[in-house]
């Protein structure tokens, strides 16, 4: 009976209801919105960083993740190489030689991290076979080919078949410096990786670093197959499995510095990390905000009804029941927007996760921030069963008040309030 | 045994600032089955009295018994629960539940008392047949005239068999038609339920029907009279 009186009641003031109803499916529209929207953007950020650089997992002698200086390369790459081929789950691997030098045009010079890449294994690690905008990735089979970002090409003011001299240190210490032909630009979307890093053939670099009659230092042992490479980037087919696919590299290589992105790149966790946070404060500030508009509705609808309520509890209604019928009426106006608000966010997600959001009138700003023009929305999972929650919360706390004004009342005085 | 007891019940209001008082020392023996009318003019403490009877309020001095129990050791949540089994109230503004049909309203108490559904339905359809209302019984109070409500409102007060009545100025809103109505069907009731009903009124039409008349005077008993031949419809 209490449910019945409590279902009816709402029904009295049919427009107070619909307007409390819409606010709240509003409200969770936009909580969902705003979460999904922050979740794409970090969730963008994090997955840049991992399809431009970091990958999910890297493997690095220790001494080279302190200072990251070209002596410190790998001792087994081939090892390493056989290993990633039997495992499973991995979309793919790459063996990158890395140097710091110093690239210069005719017009200028810039302090660059070399990268020496197998086209065909970074192609499997990295997007940027598909962010070349001018020219190809590796597409000619010529020597000293490389790939500069397009704010390097500006800084250097240099195109596509413009030389470029790179000059850093090879294994034995000495000065070196090649002459290598810019045969593609690519845009990442990352201002800084587009202006920090260029890519050459690995060969090409190997060559520089450990030319072919040189000798290594005393303190340097040959790496098997001759191939100098310092670092060893994984991308997994499922993120799930990180720590699985992190612990087996580790095990089989013990000496070796097995890290996964989030140690890699303390940003990315930190970004990960707020996802969840993100979604947290968003929804609470929009349930605070109904919290009120939900307690003025309440409120007046008791204070309306003073001369029922009292009549309620002359005739034989307990307060706990009173009470009851107060909470319910709230969590009734309450339950009825907020499905029609979860689904409408569900649909919008569901929709520019797929779609995407063109973002391109910002692509400046969004590239500085390493994040691409199209944004995709999404939701954590757990966003669906913290609504329900957060709702419920609401709904009741929202109650307590108006439902504390209603058991208050002295049904002496209450029947005879005109 | 009296249904009703009341020894020297005084209350009064604002006793802090400007004292008024209300009630000034009543006695008061109501027997089971009485058709009692309280009369007397306004301000003479009829509301007052019918309220601390009922339990709505307390008294300032003084005990109430109601069949055998004194009322005023009981808790708030006891004294709700004590109305709900024991007292039916008609209201002068009828208050009936507008969101439950005239059926639902009579069936509320009972409801409250976690009768069977049956036993609500039959007891309820009952009471609406006596009260001439079977054809209204799922109507809305809004649907209803305000003496339709009024005889929902005296059903909905018989519907938990309560140990008495209490009816204040039942005929305040009504015209003459519905008043004589009511009035038959009150005593109707009455002595097929046995039911004892108590009012406050000031219409006369009541006070003709009453068996027993008590007036107060600035809170006090000033007669009380039976009525050897009550006017009848």
């Amino acid at each position: 009976m209490t449910a019945r009186l409590a279902w009816r009641n709402i029904w009295r003031n049919p427009t107070r209801s619909l307007v409390v109803m819409v606010a709240i499916m509003l409200g969770i529209y936009a909580a969902m919105f705003m979460s999904g929207f922050a979740t794409g953007m970090a969730r963008s950020y994090v997955n840049n960083a991992i399809r431009t650089m970091v990958g999910h997992i890297q493997v690095h002698v220790p001494a080279y993740q302190e200072e990251a200086r070209s002596a410190y390369f790998l001792p087994s790459p081939a090892d390493l190489a056989a290993f990633a081929k039997k495992q499973e789950g991995l979309a793919g691997y790459s063996l990158r030689t890395q140097v710091t030098g110093m690239a210069a045009s005719s017009h200028g010079n810039r302090g660059v991290q070399i990268r020496g890449v197998d086209p065909q294994q970074e192609g499997s690690v990295t997007d940027l076979d598909d962010l070349v905008a001018d020219g190809d990735f590796f597409g000619e089979t010529r020597r000293n080919q490389i790939l500069i970002g397009r704010k390097m090409a500006e800084n250097l003011k240099v195109d596509l078949r413009s030389k470029v001299v790179l000059t850093f240190q090879d294994l034995s210490g000495t000065i070196t410096a090649g002459a290598f032909r810019v045969t593609g630009i690519f845009e990442s979307g990352n201002t800084g990786f587009d202006e920090g890093i260029v890519l050459v053939r690995q060969s090409d670099l190997n060559r520089l670093l450990l030319p072919a009659d040189s000798i290594l230092p005393d303190s340097l042992s040959m790496p098997d197959s001759r191939v100098i490479a310092h670092e060893m980037t994984l991308l997994l087919d499922d993120p799930g499995q990180l720590d699985t696919i992190q612990e087996a590299f580790q095990a089989a290589f013990p000496g070796l510095l097995v890290e996964n992105y989030k140690e890699l790149a303390p940003d990315l966790r930190l970004y990960e990390s707020q996802i969840q946070n993100i979604s947290i404060i968003y929804l609470a500030i929009i349930l605070l905000a109904l919290v009120f508009g939900i307690i003025n509705t309440m409120l007046m609808a008791v204070l309306e009804r003073i001369k029922e309520l009292g009549m309620l509890m002359a005739v034989g209604m307990n307060k706990g029941k009173v009470f009851s019928m107060i909470v319910l009426e709230t969590l009734f106006l309450t339950l009825i927007g907020a499905p029609i608000g979860i689904l409408l966010g569900h649909l919008t997600i569901t929709y520019f996760g797929r779609v995407g959001i063109d973002l391109s009138a910002f692509s400046t700003a969004m590239q500085e921030y390493g994040l691409s023009e199209q944004l995709f929305l999404e939701l954590e999972p757990v966003v669906y069963y913290q609504i329900p929650i957060g709702v419920l919360i609401t709904a009741v706390l929202a109650a307590l008040y108006p439902a504390w004004k209603a058991i208050r009342l002295r049904p002496v005085v209450a029947i005879h309030k005109i | 045994m009296a249904v009703i007891t009341t020894r020297g019940i005084t209350k009064t209001y604002n006793p802090d600032t400007i004292p008024v008082h209300a009630l000034n020392g009543v006695d008061l023996d109501i027997e089971k089955g009485e058709f009692t009318a309280i009369v007397g003019p306004s301000g003479s403490g009829k509301t007052t009295l019918l309220n601390i009877i009922g339990g709505l309020d307390r008294p300032s001095e003084g005990k109430v018994i109601v069949g055998g129990q004194p009322i005023e050791e009981l808790s708030e949540n006891k004294l709700i629960d004590f109305r709900k089994d024991h007292i039916g109230f008609v209201f002068q503004a009828y208050n009936l539940i507008p969101v439950l049909t005239a059926l639902e309203n009579v069936e509320f108490v009972m409801l409250l008392q976690k009768r069977p559904a049956a036993e609500r339905r039959e007891r309820a359809m009952e009471l609406l047949r006596a009260v001439g209302l079977e054809d209204k019984v799922n109507k809305r109070p809004s649907e209803l005239s305000g003496g339709q409500q009024q005889r929902v409102a005296v059903a909905r007060a018989l519907a938990p068999k309560p140990t008495f009545i209490l009816a204040d100025e039942p005929t305040a809103n009504l015209d003459s038609t519905s008043t004589a109505q009511l009035l038959d069907i009150m005593a109707e009731l009455n002595h097929r339920e046995s039911v004892t009903f108590l009012f406050s009124t000031h219409d006369q039409r009541v006070i003709d029907r009453a068996r027993r008349i008590v007036t107060l005077v600035d809170g006090r008993i000033d007669e009380d009279v039976q009525q050897s031949q009550p006017a009848t419809s």
